[in-house]
Protein backbone atom coordinates (compact mmCIF):
# COMPACT_ATOMS: atom_id res chain seq x y z
CA UNK A 1 0.00 0.00 0.00
CA UNK A 2 0.85 3.81 -0.96
CA UNK A 3 2.22 5.35 2.41
CA UNK A 4 1.34 9.19 2.26
CA UNK A 5 1.66 12.01 4.74
CA UNK A 6 -1.79 13.73 5.36
CA UNK A 7 -2.85 17.20 5.92
CA UNK A 8 -6.00 18.45 7.25
CA UNK A 9 -8.41 20.42 5.24
CA UNK A 10 -11.04 22.65 7.49
CA UNK A 11 -14.29 21.73 6.29
CA UNK A 12 -15.23 25.58 7.33
CA UNK A 13 -12.88 27.64 5.20
CA UNK A 14 -10.84 24.89 3.25
CA UNK A 15 -6.98 25.37 4.61
CA UNK A 16 -5.00 22.37 4.49
CA UNK A 17 -2.75 22.18 8.24
CA UNK A 18 -0.34 20.37 8.72
CA UNK A 19 0.49 19.10 11.41
CA UNK A 20 -2.80 17.90 12.80
CA UNK A 21 -4.32 20.33 15.30
CA UNK A 22 -8.09 20.49 16.43
CA UNK A 23 -8.75 23.68 15.53
CA UNK A 24 -7.97 25.18 12.31
CA UNK A 25 -4.89 27.41 12.27
CA UNK A 26 -6.18 29.58 9.80
CA UNK A 27 -9.79 30.54 10.55
CA UNK A 28 -9.88 28.80 14.20
CA UNK A 29 -12.91 26.63 13.23
CA UNK A 30 -13.23 23.18 14.93
CA UNK A 31 -15.86 21.42 12.73
CA UNK A 32 -17.73 18.52 14.94
CA UNK A 33 -19.59 15.83 13.11
CA UNK A 34 -21.84 14.50 16.86
CA UNK A 35 -18.73 14.08 19.08
CA UNK A 36 -16.10 13.85 16.90
CA UNK A 37 -13.80 16.31 15.38
CA UNK A 38 -13.49 16.66 11.93
CA UNK A 39 -11.08 17.21 9.00
CA UNK A 40 -10.80 16.35 5.58
CA UNK A 41 -7.79 14.47 4.88
CA UNK A 42 -5.27 14.91 1.97
CA UNK A 43 -1.82 13.54 1.12
CA UNK A 44 0.47 16.63 1.20
CA UNK A 45 1.71 17.48 -2.22
CA UNK A 46 5.18 15.46 -2.81
CA UNK A 47 6.80 18.15 -4.60
CA UNK A 48 8.63 21.50 -3.61
CA UNK A 49 11.29 24.10 -2.95
CA UNK A 50 13.88 23.72 -0.21
CA UNK A 51 13.98 26.63 2.51
CA UNK A 52 16.64 25.78 4.85
CA UNK A 53 18.68 22.58 5.79
CA UNK A 54 21.37 21.48 7.79
CA UNK A 55 23.74 18.69 8.12
CA UNK A 56 23.35 17.39 11.38
CA UNK A 57 26.55 15.11 12.99
CA UNK A 58 25.31 14.78 16.80
CA UNK A 59 22.37 12.62 16.20
CA UNK A 60 19.70 10.86 18.45
CA UNK A 61 21.08 7.23 20.05
CA UNK A 62 19.37 5.02 17.37
CA UNK A 63 20.59 6.70 14.43
CA UNK A 64 23.03 4.43 12.77
CA UNK A 65 24.60 6.69 9.86
CA UNK A 66 27.46 9.31 10.77
CA UNK A 67 25.05 12.36 9.26
CA UNK A 68 21.74 13.73 8.64
CA UNK A 69 21.08 16.13 6.16
CA UNK A 70 17.57 17.71 7.55
CA UNK A 71 15.49 20.60 6.30
CA UNK A 72 12.43 22.81 6.10
CA UNK A 73 10.85 22.46 2.47
CA UNK A 74 8.21 24.50 1.13
CA UNK A 75 5.88 22.09 -0.51
CA UNK A 76 3.55 23.23 -4.07
CA UNK A 77 0.56 23.90 -2.01
CA UNK A 78 2.34 26.41 0.31
CA UNK A 79 2.41 24.20 3.43
CA UNK A 80 5.84 23.63 4.95
CA UNK A 81 7.21 20.79 6.26
CA UNK A 82 10.51 19.44 8.10
CA UNK A 83 12.22 15.99 6.34
CA UNK A 84 15.17 14.36 5.69
CA UNK A 85 17.14 14.86 2.30
CA UNK A 86 19.23 12.81 0.55
CA UNK A 87 20.70 15.30 -1.76
CA UNK A 88 24.76 15.49 -2.46
CA UNK A 89 24.88 19.31 -2.50
CA UNK A 90 21.89 20.73 -0.88
CA UNK A 91 21.20 24.33 -2.70
CA UNK A 92 18.52 26.69 -0.65
CA UNK A 93 15.68 27.11 -3.35
CA UNK A 94 16.69 23.88 -5.24
CA UNK A 95 13.26 21.73 -6.10
CA UNK A 96 12.79 18.30 -4.54
CA UNK A 97 10.58 15.66 -4.57
CA UNK A 98 9.81 13.59 -1.48
CA UNK A 99 9.27 9.79 -1.27
CA UNK A 100 7.54 8.19 1.80
CA UNK A 101 9.82 5.85 3.24
CA UNK A 102 10.70 5.14 7.23
CA UNK A 103 12.69 7.81 8.72
CA UNK A 104 13.13 6.79 12.35
CA UNK A 105 12.94 3.67 13.95
CA UNK A 106 13.53 1.65 17.06
CA UNK A 107 13.07 -2.28 18.83
CA UNK A 108 9.42 -1.05 18.80
CA UNK A 109 8.35 0.95 16.21
CA UNK A 110 8.80 2.23 12.98
CA UNK A 111 8.02 6.18 11.81
CA UNK A 112 7.63 6.60 8.16
CA UNK A 113 8.10 10.47 7.04
CA UNK A 114 9.33 12.57 4.33
CA UNK A 115 12.78 11.45 2.47
CA UNK A 116 13.68 14.33 -0.18
CA UNK A 117 15.43 13.60 -3.47
CA UNK A 118 16.60 16.20 -5.72
CA UNK A 119 13.49 16.66 -8.36
CA UNK B 1 -0.38 43.97 41.61
CA UNK B 2 1.77 44.17 44.93
CA UNK B 3 5.39 45.35 44.48
CA UNK B 4 8.37 41.79 43.97
CA UNK B 5 11.65 41.67 45.23
CA UNK B 6 14.52 39.19 45.11
CA UNK B 7 15.83 38.83 48.65
CA UNK B 8 17.87 35.86 48.34
CA UNK B 9 20.37 34.39 45.42
CA UNK B 10 22.29 31.06 45.64
CA UNK B 11 23.66 28.92 42.90
CA UNK B 12 25.78 25.82 42.50
CA UNK B 13 29.06 25.03 39.66
CA UNK B 14 27.63 24.78 36.70
CA UNK B 15 29.42 21.51 35.51
CA UNK B 16 29.38 17.44 35.73
CA UNK B 17 28.02 17.45 39.65
CA UNK B 18 27.83 14.11 41.18
CA UNK B 19 24.82 14.32 43.68
CA UNK B 20 21.44 13.79 43.29
CA UNK B 21 19.13 16.08 41.66
CA UNK B 22 17.61 16.98 44.96
CA UNK B 23 20.87 17.79 46.68
CA UNK B 24 21.60 19.99 43.80
CA UNK B 25 18.73 21.69 44.23
CA UNK B 26 18.80 21.65 48.29
CA UNK B 27 22.28 22.89 47.77
CA UNK B 28 21.62 26.27 45.83
CA UNK B 29 17.97 27.02 47.87
CA UNK B 30 20.05 26.58 51.03
CA UNK B 31 22.56 29.56 50.16
CA UNK B 32 19.61 31.41 49.06
CA UNK B 33 17.98 31.40 52.33
CA UNK B 34 20.98 32.38 53.75
CA UNK B 35 21.67 34.68 51.64
CA UNK B 36 17.79 36.10 52.31
CA UNK B 37 18.18 35.23 56.29
CA UNK B 38 14.95 33.26 55.96
CA UNK B 39 14.42 29.52 57.66
CA UNK B 40 10.74 29.21 55.97
CA UNK B 41 8.56 30.81 52.75
CA UNK B 42 5.10 30.12 52.26
CA UNK B 43 5.57 29.23 48.80
CA UNK B 44 8.61 26.55 46.78
CA UNK B 45 8.48 26.48 42.74
CA UNK B 46 11.09 23.83 41.35
CA UNK B 47 11.87 24.33 37.58
CA UNK B 48 12.92 21.21 36.24
CA UNK B 49 12.47 20.00 32.31
CA UNK B 50 13.45 16.01 32.73
CA UNK B 51 14.14 14.77 35.90
CA UNK B 52 11.36 11.38 35.14
CA UNK B 53 13.41 10.53 32.39
CA UNK B 54 16.98 11.40 33.25
CA UNK B 55 16.85 10.68 36.89
CA UNK B 56 13.71 8.61 36.85
CA UNK B 57 12.58 10.60 39.79
CA UNK B 58 9.02 12.76 39.70
CA UNK B 59 7.30 15.50 41.96
CA UNK B 60 10.55 16.11 42.61
CA UNK B 61 9.39 20.15 44.21
CA UNK B 62 7.71 17.75 47.02
CA UNK B 63 11.21 15.97 47.48
CA UNK B 64 12.84 19.42 47.86
CA UNK B 65 10.38 21.13 50.21
CA UNK B 66 10.92 17.17 52.32
CA UNK B 67 15.11 17.79 51.76
CA UNK B 68 14.93 21.27 53.19
CA UNK B 69 12.64 20.99 56.43
CA UNK B 70 10.58 23.43 54.06
CA UNK B 71 7.01 21.78 55.65
CA UNK B 72 4.25 23.01 55.11
CA UNK B 73 4.97 25.06 52.44
CA UNK B 74 2.90 24.82 49.18
CA UNK B 75 5.30 23.38 46.55
CA UNK B 76 5.04 22.88 43.41
CA UNK B 77 7.69 21.62 40.14
CA UNK B 78 7.43 23.88 37.21
CA UNK B 79 7.97 22.30 33.52
CA UNK B 80 8.31 24.26 30.84
CA UNK B 81 10.87 22.94 28.59
CA UNK B 82 14.23 25.43 28.80
CA UNK B 83 12.23 28.49 29.60
CA UNK B 84 10.83 26.59 33.33
CA UNK B 85 13.57 28.21 35.28
CA UNK B 86 11.99 31.51 34.10
CA UNK B 87 8.53 30.67 34.21
CA UNK B 88 8.73 29.46 37.33
CA UNK B 89 9.70 32.87 38.53
CA UNK B 90 7.34 34.19 36.78
CA UNK B 91 4.87 32.03 38.75
CA UNK B 92 6.69 33.54 41.93
CA UNK B 93 6.10 36.70 40.98
CA UNK B 94 1.73 36.01 40.86
CA UNK B 95 1.89 34.19 44.06
CA UNK B 96 3.26 37.44 45.64
CA UNK B 97 1.55 39.87 43.35
CA UNK B 98 -1.29 38.10 43.98
CA UNK B 99 -0.81 38.78 47.70
CA UNK B 100 -1.20 34.81 47.89
CA UNK B 101 2.73 34.39 49.54
CA UNK B 102 4.78 36.90 51.15
CA UNK B 103 8.02 34.87 50.32
CA UNK B 104 8.64 32.17 47.61
CA UNK B 105 11.90 29.84 46.76
CA UNK B 106 12.55 29.90 43.25
CA UNK B 107 15.23 26.94 42.46
CA UNK B 108 16.05 25.84 39.35
CA UNK B 109 17.73 22.27 38.93
CA UNK B 110 18.70 19.71 36.21
CA UNK B 111 20.83 16.74 36.51
CA UNK B 112 21.65 15.65 32.94
CA UNK B 113 25.04 13.88 33.45
CA UNK B 114 22.84 10.51 34.68
CA UNK B 115 22.36 9.78 30.89
CA UNK B 116 24.94 10.44 28.14
CA UNK B 117 25.52 13.40 25.81
CA UNK B 118 23.66 12.11 22.90
CA UNK B 119 20.76 10.19 25.03
CA UNK B 120 20.42 13.69 27.26
CA UNK B 121 20.08 15.60 23.50
CA UNK B 122 17.44 13.49 22.66
CA UNK B 123 15.82 13.72 25.86
CA UNK B 124 15.64 17.87 25.29
CA UNK B 125 14.56 16.75 21.74
CA UNK B 126 11.51 15.40 23.19
CA UNK B 127 9.74 18.97 23.22
CA UNK B 128 9.67 19.13 19.30
CA UNK B 129 6.84 18.77 17.69
CA UNK B 130 6.64 14.56 17.95
CA UNK B 131 5.36 13.43 14.21
CA UNK B 132 6.22 16.36 12.14
CA UNK B 133 9.80 17.09 14.11
CA UNK B 134 11.09 14.45 16.13
CA UNK B 135 10.35 11.32 13.95
CA UNK B 136 13.09 12.53 11.25
CA UNK B 137 15.51 13.11 13.79
CA UNK B 138 15.31 16.28 14.39
CA UNK B 139 17.33 17.56 17.77
CA UNK B 140 17.67 21.44 19.31
CA UNK B 141 21.18 21.84 17.57
CA UNK B 142 19.65 20.65 14.24
CA UNK B 143 16.87 23.40 14.24
CA UNK B 144 19.19 25.82 15.22
CA UNK B 145 21.90 25.14 12.56
CA UNK B 146 18.52 25.17 10.01
CA UNK B 147 18.07 28.83 11.30
CA UNK B 148 21.16 30.10 11.09
CA UNK B 149 21.90 29.21 7.74
CA UNK B 150 18.90 31.45 6.89
CA UNK B 151 20.42 34.28 9.14
CA UNK B 152 23.48 33.58 7.60
CA UNK B 153 22.08 34.12 4.07
CA UNK B 154 19.59 37.44 4.87
CA UNK B 155 21.75 39.44 6.96
CA UNK B 156 25.50 38.70 6.40
CA UNK B 157 26.09 37.07 9.35
CA UNK B 158 29.15 35.16 9.27
CA UNK B 159 30.64 31.65 10.69
CA UNK B 160 33.84 35.07 12.26
CA UNK B 161 30.16 36.47 13.89
CA UNK B 162 29.51 33.31 15.71
CA UNK B 163 32.60 32.56 16.28
CA UNK B 164 33.18 36.10 18.04
CA UNK B 165 30.30 35.34 20.78
CA UNK B 166 31.79 32.29 22.18
CA UNK B 167 35.04 33.92 22.43
CA UNK B 168 33.41 36.59 24.17
CA UNK B 169 30.97 34.27 26.52
CA UNK B 170 34.19 31.96 27.52
CA UNK B 171 36.22 35.18 28.38
CA UNK B 172 33.25 36.26 30.66
CA UNK B 173 33.15 32.61 32.11
CA UNK B 174 36.66 32.72 33.06
CA UNK B 175 35.50 35.63 35.86
CA UNK B 176 32.64 33.49 37.34
CA UNK B 177 34.10 30.92 39.13
CA UNK B 178 30.56 28.93 38.79
CA UNK B 179 30.77 28.30 35.17
CA UNK B 180 31.13 25.23 33.21
CA UNK B 181 33.66 26.28 30.84
CA UNK B 182 36.90 27.64 32.34
CA UNK B 183 38.73 27.85 29.09
CA UNK B 184 40.01 30.71 26.96
CA UNK B 185 39.20 29.90 23.29
CA UNK B 186 40.63 32.36 19.90
CA UNK B 187 39.67 32.48 16.33
CA UNK B 188 42.60 31.21 15.49
CA UNK B 189 42.03 27.93 17.46
CA UNK B 190 38.30 27.74 16.58
CA UNK B 191 38.31 29.09 13.07
CA UNK B 192 41.41 30.22 11.09
CA UNK B 193 44.40 28.26 12.25
CA UNK B 194 45.07 24.62 11.03
CA UNK B 195 44.03 23.07 14.14
CA UNK B 196 40.70 24.43 13.93
CA UNK B 197 38.64 21.57 12.04
CA UNK B 198 40.17 19.72 14.33
CA UNK B 199 39.24 21.45 17.39
CA UNK B 200 35.73 22.64 16.63
CA UNK B 201 34.15 19.55 14.06
CA UNK B 202 30.88 20.56 12.95
CA UNK B 203 27.90 19.70 15.03
CA UNK B 204 24.66 20.76 12.74
CA UNK B 205 26.08 22.75 9.73
CA UNK B 206 26.85 25.85 9.83
CA UNK B 207 27.49 25.27 13.63
CA UNK B 208 30.45 23.75 14.95
CA UNK B 209 30.95 22.10 18.24
CA UNK B 210 32.23 25.86 19.97
CA UNK B 211 28.92 27.22 18.88
CA UNK B 212 26.88 24.82 21.05
CA UNK B 213 26.33 25.13 24.73
CA UNK B 214 27.69 22.04 27.10
CA UNK B 215 25.15 19.34 28.53
CA UNK B 216 25.86 20.74 32.39
CA UNK B 217 24.67 19.99 35.83
CA UNK B 218 23.37 22.56 38.11
CA UNK B 219 21.26 24.34 40.50
CA UNK B 220 20.37 28.06 41.53
CA UNK B 221 17.94 29.76 43.40
CA UNK B 222 15.84 33.12 43.80
CA UNK B 223 13.84 34.08 46.93
CA UNK B 224 11.18 36.28 46.30
CA UNK B 225 9.59 38.84 49.01
CA UNK B 226 6.57 41.28 49.38
CA UNK B 227 7.84 44.87 49.67
CA UNK B 228 7.03 44.48 53.24
CA UNK B 229 9.12 41.20 53.99
CA UNK B 230 11.92 42.61 51.63
CA UNK B 231 12.41 45.93 53.80
CA UNK B 232 12.77 43.99 56.55
CA UNK B 233 15.57 42.34 55.42
CA UNK B 234 19.14 43.79 55.28
CA UNK B 235 19.64 43.24 51.85
CA UNK B 236 20.07 45.63 48.51
CA UNK B 237 16.59 45.95 46.99
CA UNK B 238 16.29 44.83 43.76
CA UNK B 239 12.66 44.93 42.27
CA UNK B 240 11.23 42.18 39.68
CA UNK B 241 10.16 45.25 38.09
CA UNK B 242 8.53 42.88 34.61
CA UNK B 243 7.59 39.92 33.83
CA UNK B 244 6.94 38.89 30.06
CA UNK B 245 5.97 35.76 28.32
CA UNK B 246 4.68 35.00 24.62
CA UNK B 247 4.43 31.44 22.82
CA UNK B 248 5.04 30.64 19.11
CA UNK B 249 3.85 27.62 16.52
CA UNK B 250 5.34 24.70 18.26
CA UNK B 251 6.75 22.97 15.00
CA UNK B 252 9.63 25.94 13.64
CA UNK B 253 8.40 25.09 9.69
CA UNK B 254 5.34 26.69 10.40
CA UNK B 255 6.88 29.99 11.32
CA UNK B 256 5.53 32.65 8.60
CA UNK B 257 8.88 34.18 8.72
CA UNK B 258 11.45 31.58 9.65
CA UNK B 259 14.18 34.05 10.64
CA UNK B 260 11.58 36.00 12.72
CA UNK B 261 11.97 35.09 16.79
CA UNK B 262 8.45 36.23 17.48
CA UNK B 263 7.98 34.96 20.78
CA UNK B 264 11.14 36.59 21.80
CA UNK B 265 10.00 40.03 20.90
CA UNK B 266 6.47 39.92 22.43
CA UNK B 267 8.06 38.32 25.77
CA UNK B 268 10.27 41.43 25.70
CA UNK B 269 7.74 44.30 24.81
CA UNK B 270 5.63 42.77 27.63
CA UNK B 271 8.72 43.10 30.27
CA UNK B 272 9.33 46.50 29.23
CA UNK B 273 5.89 47.77 29.55
CA UNK B 274 5.29 46.05 33.15
CA UNK B 275 8.58 47.79 34.01
CA UNK B 276 7.73 50.92 32.29
CA UNK B 277 10.81 51.25 30.49
CA UNK B 278 12.38 51.32 27.09
CA UNK B 279 15.68 48.66 25.63
CA UNK B 280 17.91 51.10 26.13
CA UNK B 281 17.48 51.43 29.51
CA UNK B 282 18.70 48.43 30.18
CA UNK B 283 22.38 48.37 31.37
CA UNK B 284 23.02 44.41 31.45
CA UNK B 285 21.53 41.35 29.74
CA UNK B 286 21.56 37.57 30.06
CA UNK B 287 20.04 36.12 26.67
CA UNK B 288 19.71 32.82 25.85
CA UNK B 289 23.06 31.42 23.72
CA UNK B 290 22.19 27.97 23.87
CA UNK B 291 23.77 28.28 20.40
CA UNK B 292 25.92 31.47 19.74
CA UNK B 293 23.20 32.46 16.46
CA UNK B 294 20.56 33.04 19.65
CA UNK B 295 22.19 35.73 20.83
CA UNK B 296 22.67 37.51 18.11
CA UNK B 297 19.18 37.29 17.01
CA UNK B 298 17.92 37.99 20.86
CA UNK B 299 20.17 40.78 21.23
CA UNK B 300 18.34 42.06 18.01
CA UNK B 301 14.31 41.01 19.20
CA UNK B 302 14.89 42.35 22.31
CA UNK B 303 15.42 45.49 21.10
CA UNK B 304 19.17 46.26 21.78
CA UNK B 305 19.66 46.69 18.13
CA UNK B 306 18.00 46.88 15.11
CA UNK B 307 16.98 43.38 13.47
CA UNK B 308 19.97 42.12 11.02
CA UNK B 309 22.30 44.53 13.13
CA UNK B 310 23.14 42.55 16.30
CA UNK B 311 26.16 40.90 14.69
CA UNK B 312 27.45 44.23 13.58
CA UNK B 313 27.12 45.78 17.21
CA UNK B 314 28.98 42.64 18.24
CA UNK B 315 32.04 42.78 16.15
CA UNK B 316 31.84 46.52 17.72
CA UNK B 317 32.09 45.12 20.75
CA UNK B 318 28.84 46.75 21.98
CA UNK B 319 28.24 43.50 23.83
CA UNK B 320 31.17 43.33 25.64
CA UNK B 321 32.01 44.17 29.40
CA UNK B 322 32.54 47.79 29.21
CA UNK B 323 30.36 47.98 26.02
CA UNK B 324 26.95 49.60 25.70
CA UNK B 325 25.03 46.48 26.72
CA UNK B 326 26.62 44.11 28.27
CA UNK B 327 25.83 40.14 27.53
CA UNK B 328 26.25 37.27 29.11
CA UNK B 329 28.70 38.46 31.57
CA UNK B 330 28.21 35.04 33.51
CA UNK B 331 30.09 33.07 30.10
CA UNK B 332 26.44 32.39 28.94
CA UNK B 333 25.07 29.08 28.29
CA UNK B 334 27.27 28.82 26.15
CA UNK B 335 30.46 29.00 28.68
CA UNK B 336 28.59 28.82 32.02
CA UNK B 337 26.46 25.76 31.02
CA UNK B 338 23.06 24.93 30.64
CA UNK B 339 21.38 22.37 33.57
CA UNK B 340 18.00 22.86 31.43
CA UNK B 341 15.39 23.52 34.46
CA UNK B 342 17.85 25.64 35.99
CA UNK B 343 19.00 28.12 33.19
CA UNK B 344 16.58 30.65 33.61
CA UNK B 345 16.73 30.81 37.55
CA UNK B 346 20.98 30.67 36.85
CA UNK B 347 20.18 33.70 34.58
CA UNK B 348 18.36 35.78 37.22
CA UNK B 349 20.82 34.96 39.48
CA UNK B 350 23.74 36.40 37.39
CA UNK B 351 21.62 39.77 37.38
CA UNK B 352 21.03 40.16 40.65
CA UNK B 353 24.29 39.42 41.20
CA UNK B 354 25.79 42.26 39.15
CA UNK B 355 22.47 44.84 40.31
CA UNK B 356 24.08 44.03 43.98
CA UNK B 357 27.51 45.44 42.87
CA UNK B 358 28.43 41.53 43.64
CA UNK B 359 30.19 41.30 40.15
CA UNK B 360 33.97 41.17 40.81
CA UNK B 361 35.61 40.97 38.45
CA UNK B 362 33.11 41.18 35.29
CA UNK B 363 30.93 43.63 37.02
CA UNK B 364 29.12 45.93 35.03
CA UNK B 365 29.70 49.75 36.29
CA UNK B 366 26.96 51.30 37.76
CA UNK B 367 24.06 48.79 36.63
CA UNK B 368 20.88 49.39 37.90
CA UNK B 369 18.39 47.47 35.19
CA UNK B 370 19.21 43.89 33.97
CA UNK B 371 17.03 42.00 31.76
CA UNK B 372 17.01 37.99 31.27
CA UNK B 373 15.64 36.19 28.18
CA UNK B 374 14.73 32.70 28.75
CA UNK B 375 14.16 30.69 25.43
CA UNK B 376 12.09 27.68 25.49
CA UNK B 377 11.41 25.13 22.90
CA UNK B 378 13.02 26.61 19.62
CA UNK B 379 11.42 29.68 20.85
CA UNK B 380 7.75 28.73 21.30
CA UNK B 381 7.63 30.08 24.89
CA UNK B 382 9.39 32.74 26.08
CA UNK B 383 10.18 34.73 29.22
CA UNK B 384 11.63 37.93 29.52
CA UNK B 385 12.53 39.29 33.46
CA UNK B 386 13.52 42.87 33.94
CA UNK B 387 15.13 43.56 37.27
CA UNK B 388 15.09 47.26 38.95
CA UNK B 389 17.64 48.24 41.46
CA UNK B 390 16.06 50.98 44.17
Amino acid sequence: MQKEILGYKCRKCGHVQYPYRTRCRKCGETVFEGNDIVFDTVPLPRDGKLLTYTDLYALPPEFEVVKLTLGIIELEGGQRVTGQLRVDKPQLGMKLHAEVEVVRKDAYSKNWGFVFYPA
Amino acid sequence: MREVYAVGIGITSFTRLEYPLVEIAGYASILALKDAGLDQVDQVYLANMAAARLNHQTAVASALVDHLNLQPAGAATIENGPASGAAAIKEGFQAIASGMADTVMVTGAERMSEVNQLEATDVVASLSHPLSEAIYGVTLPSLAGMFTRLYMEKYGVTRRHLALVAIKNHANALMNPFAHVQTAISLEGILDGPDAPTNNPIIADPLHFFDVCPVSDGGACVILASAEVAKKLKKPLIRLAGVGQATDTHAVHERENPTDLLAVRLAARKAYEMAGIKPADVDVAELHDAFTILEIAESEEVGFFKKGEGHLALEQGETKIGGKIPINTSGGLKAKGHPVGATGVGQAHEIVTQLRGAGFKRQVKNAKVGLTLNFGGFGNNVVCLVFAKE
